[in-house]
């Protein structure tokens, strides 16, 4: 059974090491699906739906086919079948050039019978909304129920008891670089660079949409601008591509418009919790009712997390999606928890204040329901609070002197991460000393890349760019799953560790017959190896392979449940200071402990909580999908009226990557989930007005403070 | 193509572009720094059939200071009004005022002509014209008129400008030495516009108001100045309560607007506000 070693024993991993990619990032070297050209690439763009809810009833692709430069057109849905939202796809178009394409979708023609619609998540509850299908009553999936303990005895024994009402709206994923592909046939071989976060998936998709042996369909990822759980597969976007290539006979790079991006590339879905919860005299968590919902689309889940972290003995939750005039949710970066997690900690802060007590002597004694978490977890309550300075905050919320008032608050999350099986990979070392890593994962910007590197360098003590990784490629053969649920380290590195470690032992083979030793009594460090009785006695790297000759070691990796660990715990606490004349709310500091596993590249893992953080303050404070229900459109569909955090709004975040033991663990979405909580309850402790709203604009916030000083 | 398709014209001198303002008349539009223009034509909100860029026409660019004003050319643009040291020196809320626009490639393309003729209720630039009193020279089919600021802007996106003029100084008289200029703003979120800006231009006497400027923008479908504040302002001590008071006259009679960003009540208190600290600021 492998492992990763003792910490004091390793060179590379847990350092700050940068990525491999990062020059040719900032320099512009890199080339993401955006930058692939083809000889004789064509262009492709696609006719959204201008109508929110509409049966089509006839498509008349010839004007666009006339237009000089158009190759091909195709429908994207057939008459007689339905546009249920404002943007789905109608048809496309290839053309020689960009602007040609443009003009062409203008010029597509098609019939259609208005439908009524409905855009509002509570209008569309109401008996007189459109009905929207037949298996969604009222616009409302069948509800999910979970019962646990008795409730009403919970709340018999409850010395307070909270009841409030929290909501989170739709959130975009605003990836920076548009979902897209390049399709690209030879023969009946097909190429697609795809930005996606399944390579592999991508190719079966391809290849059942097409009817072709897998081996037939090659996806290459080499670079990708983010895509938060919206880059599953090839899309309609994606097959359009690959079949207007076909149709036209030439390579089509297809980009999804950012407007498109909003309306239909996937959203997080809005919550409402109408919640209801009780704590016993002493502290505990003692009953938990919640009715909750929230929108995923047309058809998309809403679901979301509640009761969450902490352990509530007597639970009733029931928890539904309701059914609007508006593209599907998909995926997004911790799906269901971070909006989850602004109305349990919230509730949180609610009831502490209720009870007298301290919010996170409150949060300490209802402990995590997962032990080794539990343990984690009050580790980071002591950094965290002793980070941002916890006693600080008002003991009476809202007592801060003058305009400007300062509050602190906290916010808590949790999440798997542990990866699973399903990655195969290869480490290569040829006779010259080039050592490749070679795997179908793929990179999205999380840094996975530098990790294979790091990992491969370790075991064979050579240094990271001495290691070339091959990912995102699905050519080799070697299957790697999606980059989503933050599996990919814990999926991937185990299975590099253990064909680095085969390889190694191929190497050591080779040259123990030589020193008359046995292959286990070689050790590899610094670019040698060495005898481990002596280390007197060594051979460079480059040395030793030049004896492999013609032969060459490829040795695959399999993967070891014990290199990685899931279930981690994450804390963060805010700081934020409120113009109460302006109402506007400006993060000073947030501090993200967040439960790592074992460090493997302290710089990208920082990165990664960073970037969660800052997903989450844009939660918390900007982001809203805002649709107009009397057109049933999306009103800010663009980035001028729809504002993601930026430079500007980054408050100095200090990251504390805890390490945790030697199993590594994915991290790429906890840190997004305990921000806008924690937010929320600085908020509150700043002014004394609770905003339970997401997100906390400067027109709420005025708003709750005209409401508190009228009565 | 992007926007739809238009004739365009590059004329080299002022009369040259009057003449096809005169023979296109409302088929065509007038390009200068097109930061409004171009993303209106790309969304297809304007098509206009025939586009005359008039930033080839070298006179209408330029900061000078003929006796006692400064003579601003309409196609003078944020960048240079920001740097500008002879601005900086003489009327410093121009410069502030600049720096408060979008980012540095807006500020490097657009001019604070295009910006005023467009007259968008959330544009930065109306508020410290109107606080200045800024007189805005035009040129026309029947030769030149001036045309006061505080009559310039009518309503939403429209101007006393007619079809076939076209702006080409702001004249600016350079304050007194007890005057003293401020422009705060608080930027929509989004796109860096004005939810609210407030200029002020605060003429002292030891503690005393002599006399206060107050131009608003974004509240209102217009930049309007607060004359609520000013009569109340007006030869008062310059103290906290009273400027307070005064301020509170800042949205008064105004019909505040609504959108996504924010409603007219918090539009009229950022108005309030900003009003108030941007005389606080200049009174301390």
């Amino acid at each position: 059974m492998a492992s990763w070693g003792e910490a004091r024993d390793s060179r590379l991993i847990g350092q700050r090491i940068p990525r491999l990619s990062g020059a040719d990032k900032v320099t512009g070297k890199a080339k993401y699906t955006f930058d692939v050209n083809q000889p004789g690439m064509l262009y492709g763009r696609i006719l959204g739906s201008p109508v929110t809810h509409a049966e089509i009833t006839a498509i008349n692709l010839s004007e666009a086919e006339a237009l000089p430069g158009v190759k091909a057109a195709i429908p994207l849905i057939e008459p007689g079948k339905r546009v249920r939202y404002q943007g789905q796809e109608i048809a496309a178009v290839a053309a020689e050039t960009d602007d040609i394409a443009k003009d062409a979708i203008r010029l597509i023609r098609f019939d259609y019978e208005e439908l009524p619609y409905v855009v509002d998540v509570e209008e569309a509850m109401t008996e007189d909304a459109p009905q929207l299908h037949e298996d969604r009553p009222g616009n409302q999936s069948k509800p999910g129920i979970d019962e646990r303990g008795d409730i009403e005895a919970g709340f018999a024994e409850a010395a307070k008891v909270v009841e409030a009402t929290y909501h989170a709206p739709v959130q975009t994923h605003v990836s920076l670089e548009t979902h897209g592909h390049v399709a690209a046939w030879d023969g009946d071989n097909l190429t697609v660079w795809a930005s996606t976060q399944a390579v592999f998936g991508t190719r079966r998709d391809l290849a059942q949409h097409f009817n072709l042996p897998e081996d037939k369909v090659r996806v290459i990822t080499e670079h990708m601008g983010g895509g938060f759980g919206s880059k599953f597969g090839p899309g309609v976007e994606g097959r359009a591509a690959a079949e207007l290539a076909r149709k036209a006979e030439a390579p089509v790079k297809l980009m999804v418009t950012r407007k498109d991006e909003h309306l239909v590339s996937g959203n997080r879905p809005s919550m409402t919790q109408h919640v209801r919860a009780g704590a016993t005299k002493d502290g505990r968590l003692i009953a938990y009712d919640l009715r909750g919902y929230g929108t995923g689309g047309i058809s998309g889940g809403a679901g979301f997390t509640g009761p969450y972290v902490y352990h509530v003995p007597n639970v009733r939750t029931e928890k539904f999606a309701v059914s609007i005039n508006a593209g599907n949710a998909r995926a997004m970066r911790a799906p269901g928890h971070p909006q989850g997690a602004f109305g349990m900690d919230s509730l949180m802060d609610e009831l502490a204040e209720q009870l007298g007590m301290d919010a996170l002597e409150f949060r300490r004694i209802n402990s995590d329901s997962q032990p080794r978490r539990n343990e984690i977890r009050q580790t980071e309550y002591t950094l965290g609070a002793r980070e941002i300075g916890w006693h600080r905050r008002n003991k009476v919320p809202g007592a801060g002197r003058g305009v400007k008032k300062r509050g602190i608050g906290m916010g808590c999350g949790q999440w798997g991460g542990g990866g699973g099986k399903g990655t195969q990979a290869r480490v290569t070392i040829h006779a010259d000393g080039t050592v490749e890593a070679v795997t179908g994962t793929q990179d999205l910007g999380t840094g996975i890349r530098t990790v294979i590197a790091i990992i491969v360098a370790e075991e064979l003590g050579l240094r990271p760019q001495d290691i070339t990784v091959k990912i995102g490629d699905s050519a080799p053969g070697l299957a790697s799953g999606g980059s989503g649920g933050s599996q990919t380290i814990g999926s991937v590195t185990p299975v590099i560790k253990t064909a680095a470690i085969a390889a190694k032992q191929k190497l050591f083979e080779h040259i123990a017959p030589q020193w008359g030793v046995e292959p286990e009594a070689l050790r590899a460090a610094s670019g040698k190896l060495y005898l481990a009785s002596d280390r007197t006695k060594t051979i460079s790297w480059k040395e030793a392979t030049g004896h492999l000759g013609m032969e060459t070691i490829s040795e695959g990796g399999y993967w070891d449940e014990e290199l990685r660990i899931g279930d981690v715990a994450g804390v963060q606490f805010a700081e934020v200071e409120v113009d109460t004349e302006t109402g506007v709310v400006k993060p000073i500091k947030i501090v993200a402990v967040q439960d790592c596993g074992m460090v493997v590249n302290r710089l990208t893992t920082e990165s990664q909580i960073n970037g969660g953080v800052i997903m989450g303050l844009s939660y918390a404070l900007l982001e809203d999908r805002v649709m107009d229900a009397q057109t049933g459109k999306m009103i800010n569909p663009n980035m001028s009226d729809y504002k993601v955090a930026g430079t500007m709004e980054i408050p100095e975040i200090k990251a504390i990557a805890l390490d945790t033991g030697r199993k590594v663990t994915g991290i790429g979405e906890p840190p997004t989930i305990p921000t806008a909580g924690a937010i929320a309850n600085a908020v509150y402790n700043a002014i004394g007005v609770r905003i339970r709203e997401l997100p906390i604009t400067p027109d709420k916030v005025l708003s709750a403070l005209a409401e508190k000083g009228k009565a | 193509m992007i926007p739809g398709s238009f004739e365009y014209f590059a004329p080299t001198s002022l009369n040259e572009a009057l003449d096809l303002l005169k023979t296109h008349g409302d088929d065509a539009k007038v390009l200068a720094g097109g930061h409004s223009l171009i993303p209106t034509m790309k969304l297809r909100l304007a098509e206009p059939a025939v586009i005359i860029d008039i930033t080839r026409i070298g006179d209408l660019r330029g900061v000078s200071e003929p006796d006692g004003k400064l003579v601003i050319g309409a196609l003078t643009t944020h960048y240079e009004l920001e740097s500008s040291a002879l601005v900086q020196q003489k009327v410093p809320i121009l410069s502030q005022t600049a720096a408060a626009i979008g980012d540095v490639q807006v500020r490097n393309k657009g001019t604070i002509g295009g910006s005023l003729v467009h007259a968008d209720p959330a544009a930065d630039w109306p508020a410290t014209i109107l606080a200045l009193d800024a007189d805005l020279k035009v040129a026309g089919p029947d030769g030149e008129r001036v045309i006061k600021a505080t009559d310039f802007f009518q309503e939403l996106y429209t101007t006393a400008l007619e079809p076939e003029e076209i702006l080409t100084e702001i004249h600016v008289s350079i304050p007194a030495a007890n005057t003293k200029g401020v422009y705060l703003k608080q930027y929509q979120a989004a796109s860096g516009f004005a939810l609210t800006g407030v200029a002020v231009l605060l003429t002292r006497s030891g503690d005393t108001c002599q006399k206060v400027a107050v131009g608003v923008n974004g509240v209102a479908d217009v930049a309007y100045r607060a004359t609520g504040v000013e009569s109340e302002l007006a030869g008062k001590t310059l103290s906290a309560e009273n400027i307070a008071a005064a301020a509170e006259k800042a949205a008064d009679g105004v019909d505040a607007m609504e959108d996504i960003h924010a409603s007219p009540a918090y539009r009229a208190n950022l108005a309030k506000v900003y009003a108030q600290r941007a005389i606080a600021q200049l009174a301390s």
